[in-house]
């Protein structure tokens, strides 16, 4: 039985603190999710909530020239990151910066505006535009994603922008707008702190009710109701600088801890990750038709979306792999996985879940993991519960949910192919510019 | 200010206690180290090779990693899918890895597999099949790899920087190799490689988590007594190389940002400066708080992050700093870090920026050693680079002495902008002009994959 005791207190202002006590190191945890992310964005607007993540490490009221000198000089290693749905700031530090840790998230719940300046904005909205371009812009295949949402997501879906931004909307985004994001969002009522190590749980609670108590509560925000999208069968090729054609499959497909989810990922492994996987052996191994495969269920809150990507082997078109992979998913809903695959599928979640709980910081460890649980679920000790989907799983799961979800004809199919190939490059679609669907 | 908002003090840094490792050698030469350690039922294995990437003959470069691919394309009575299902139904997968000086087997698994995982490892790592049709194929998803590769700006700067700066030194070539050496390679070669190199006598297995060090023993005897193979001498350290202090210009038109490697080579881990230059590197560029990410990103805004990094060896080490400027800042992002560099030798640094950065290098120290995996990852340290068991337990307090001169001394010693090799991958139309003013020659490149 997987368990990781906490104790959970709401404080008035709305804010909730989990503390979960591991006294094997000399560490503590500190990890706060906002429930806001890209999702919460306005057409015209995108970009808010990453930039806004950058702007939360610059400087607060009592503690104006930035966080990670005090925290790095302390041993702390800290960072944090933005999704579509929520956004989230932690540090690991030994013992004896515990209390920093908690004084700095504080100040930058309750005190942040007072510092920020017009400068800073621009400093870091250079930033962000620069983040844009190493790590999507500069990449091969870097923009298929974006590709990919804006086409399966409607323009009014909360999904349909990529996280980090339009330039165009990060340029014009004002130090008003940024305020208004802060006093929406950035509250205790809409945000969740969990301490998890070498901690006396009184004690912390004491602190933490000293440092967040007199925050004042912001108005609530309320939950967003899941929103998967009909199937978007569109046909699109983009040009990039590429060496190999490259085939995007996506479906829209069960939000996170849906039913069906679970067996999602299940389905993912057991038809394209790693080489035992059918797509692997088949395209890769056997008929050599492919050089690089991966599939996967990217879960997220509203509304999730399953993917298949795989790069042609020289001399072989798209059209060719495209048809073979609807044929082993076609076979899969079909006939279904064997016990076999069912009992490997299995063993290595059952790995998975024992290694994510070794870790007590960070991101994937076990502060982020209660603090996931909590923000979506409303229950921190998840963890034997979203195990068992996955042992719980049975074949016929995987067949039916594979069936109901991953059909040809729901798919939505970008092709991205070296500049001036693009013609004939993927039957029947229509060109697109890179980034946009 | 009320104490309320007053920022609090972070308490004393606490010590780190590795672990006591359990040594046995066995009758082959095959150390075996079990470290018992956590709460968990976990067991992450590894067996370390000493020998790796620095071993590939002159014109065999990336033999040592498709060696190490093809370890686990089958091996005693599996085939390839058949070896990486049984890996699975444990609930785990094999890693290889082929680094410069190592080959490492890895797996991540519950301590009820152990025996398995160790039948398994031995299997590949005694009698890998290394079939010719297995090598084809591999060869073939590598060579197209290398295709790939061949279009990432950061694959392409890393590639033209370690061949300038390292040559014709065992460390000059890229683990992969080049389209060209695999071409040329048979599967011959790859036995030849397994035969020579992957030996007993240089390797080590390092079991850490919820284990008995008699339980490893007996399975590690039984598994890899019957390896019998004896190495080749490895490898020597050739005479240093000569500095290019040239900027390689790697055109790459419409890129979005212009992608920067700019260092030199430096000596080994085993230097008697290393500790000096750690903190050398965090005042540098090791940390968000360094002098170069505060210019570059902080004050310039022409970056999402700029690093610099020792990258120390068994032969010989190297010190580098690693960005992606907005193309249009591209020389002044160079002209910043070489400036950067000759400010670290020019100067002592002073008393407030030496504590930040002791501080930020010793009081978390103890973060590393939390995990089964990062134990292993520690543990691999001290046997590929030969170090004492309390190297960790001693980093904190000798970190903690390094003083202001000998910082400065270490980094007159190693860091130096007049021997550092300039890499730009970028838009040459955009950015070549604006870096001719920099009054260094500039070639332009075409790095080799």
């Amino acid at each position: 039985m997987l368990s990781i005791p906490y104790t959970h207190t709401r404080l008035s202002n709305g804010l909730d603190v989990i503390v979960h006590e591991d006294h094997r190191m000399p560490l503590a945890a500190v990890n706060v999710w906002y429930h806001v992310g890209s999702k919460n964005e306005q057409r015209g607007r995108t970009g808010l909530a990453h930039l806004f993540e950058h702007l939360m490490f610059e400087g607060s009221a009592h503690q104006r020239d930035g966080y990670f000198g005090p925290l790095q000089q302390a041993g702390a290693s800290l960072n944090g990151s933005t999704s579509t749905d929520r956004t989230n700031y932690w540090e690991l530090v030994p013992i004896g910066a515990l209390d920093l840790a908690l004084w700095m998230e504080a100040d930058r719940m309750g005190w942040l505006l007072p510092a920020l300046s017009q400068e800073r904005l621009d400093n870091q909205r250079s930033v962000v535009l620069n983040e844009r371009r190493q790590s999507y812009e500069n990449r091969p295949y870097g923009l298929a994603t974006f590709t990919l949402m804006a086409a399966i997501f409607p323009p009014d879906h909360p999904y349909h922008w990529p996280t980090i931004g339009e330039p165009a909307d990060l340029e014009a985004a004002t130090l008003d707008d940024v305020r208004a994001f802060f006093q929406r969002y950035y509250h205790p009522g809409n945000a969740s702190l969990v301490i998890a190590g070498d901690v006396e749980t009184d004690d912390v609670l004491r602190r933490v009710e000293e440092l967040y108590g007199d925050i004042p509560a912001g108005e609530p925000v309320g939950r967003m109701a899941p929103a998967v999208p009909p199937p978007a069968p569109r046909r699109m090729v983009m040009e990039d600088r590429v060496e190999l054609p490259r085939l995007y499959l996506a479906w829209p497909t069960p939000q996170l801890f849906a039913d069906g989810d679970a067996a999602l990922d299940l389905v993912a492994d057991l038809l394209g990750n790693g080489r035992t996987s059918r797509l692997y052996s088949r395209l890769i191994h056997d008929r050599r038709i492919a050089v690089e495969l991966a599939a996967g269920q990217t879960s997220r809150e509203i509304a999730s979306t399953f993917q298949i990507v795989a790069t042609a082997a020289p001399g072989r078109t798209l059209d060719e792999l495209e048809d073979a992979i609807h044929d082993e998913i076609a076979r899969f809903a079909d006939e279904g996985p064997s016990e076999g695959e069912v009992e490997r599928g299995r063993a290595q979640a059952e790995t998975a879940f024992v290694y994510r709980v070794q870790a007590l910081g960070g991101f994937g460890g076990k502060a982020d993991q209660l603090n996931a649980y909590q923000t979506y679920l409303g229950v921190p000790d998840w963890f034997q519960s979203d195990l068992d989907r996955y042992l719980h799983a049975t074949r016929d799961d995987l067949r039916l949910t594979c069936g109901a979800w991953l059909a040809r004809d729901r798919a939505t199919t970008l092709a991205v192919v070296p500049h001036g190939t693009a013609a004939g490059a993927l039957r029947d679609a229509e060109l697109v510019e890179r980034g946009r669907a | 200010m009320s104490t309320r908002f007053r920022r609090p003090e972070p308490g004393p840094p606490a010590p780190v206690r590795f672990p006591s490792i359990v040594r046995h050698t066995l009758d082959n030469g095959l150390a075996v180290w079990t470290i018992p350690y956590g709460a968990l039922p976990v067991a992450t294995t590894t067996l370390v090779i000493g020998r790796g990437t620095a071993e590939d003959p002159p014109d065999r470069h990336g033999l040592a990693s498709l060696t190490g691919d093809l370890l686990d394309e089958g091996a005693g009575r599996l085939d390839a899918i058949e070896l990486a299902d049984a890996f699975a139904r444990a609930g785990t997968h094999l890693n290889i890895d082929t680094g410069p000086d190592a080959t490492t087997l890895s797996c991540a698994g519950l301590s009820r597999v152990l025996d398995r995982i160790l039948d398994l490892m031995a299997d590949v790592v005694i009698r890998p099949r290394l079939g010719e049709e297995d090598f084809e194929r591999v060869r073939e998803l590598r060579i197209n790899r290398l295709r790939q590769l061949s279009r990432s700006a950061g694959s392409m700067a890393d590639r033209a920087w370690v061949t300038a700066v390292f040559r014709d030194h065992p460390y000059g070539h890229g683990a992969m190799g080049t389209t060209a050496a695999l071409s040329a390679m048979s599967v011959d070669d790859a036995r030849t490689h397994w035969q020579r190199h992957l030996a007993p006598s240089v390797a080590t297995l390092i079991v850490v988590g919820d284990v008995q060090p008699d339980d490893v023993t007996t399975a590690a005897e039984r598994a890899f007594g019957a390896w019998s193979v004896t190495p080749d001498e490895p490898v020597a350290a050739p005479a240093s190389t000569a500095p290019d202090a040239r900027i390689l210009l790697v055109d790459r038109p419409g890129a979005a940002q212009s992608e920067l490697r700019v260092g030199h080579a430096a000596p080994p881990r085993s230097t008697p400066l290393y500790h000096s230059l750690v903190v050398a590197n965090a005042v540098l560029g090791g940390q968000f708080t360094s002098r170069i990410n505060q210019r570059l990103r902080e004050e310039m805004g022409i970056t999402y992050g700029a690093h610099t990094s020792f990258d120390f060896r068994r032969l010989a080490g190297s010190f580098s700093c690693d960005t992606s400027v907005q193309t249009d800042a591209t020389a002044d992002a160079v002209r910043e870090i070489l400036a950067q560099f000759d400010a670290i030798r020019g100067a002592a640094v002073d008393a407030d920026e030496l504590d930040a950065a002791r501080a930020s290098l010793t009081r978390g120290y103890v973060r590393n050693f939390e995990t089964a995996g990062q134990i292993s990852r520690a543990a691999v340290q001290l046997v590929t680079y030969d170090l004492p068991d309390d190297t960790f337990d001693r980093f904190v307090p000798v970190v903690g002495s390094v003083t202001s001169d000998d910082v400065q001394r270490a980094a007159r010693e190693v860091i130096d902008p007049a021997k550092a090799t300039v890499v730009v991958v970028g838009n040459a139309e955009d950015c070549r002009a604006s870096l001719e003013q920099i009054g260094r020659p500039i070639e332009a490149v075409t790095p080799e994959f």
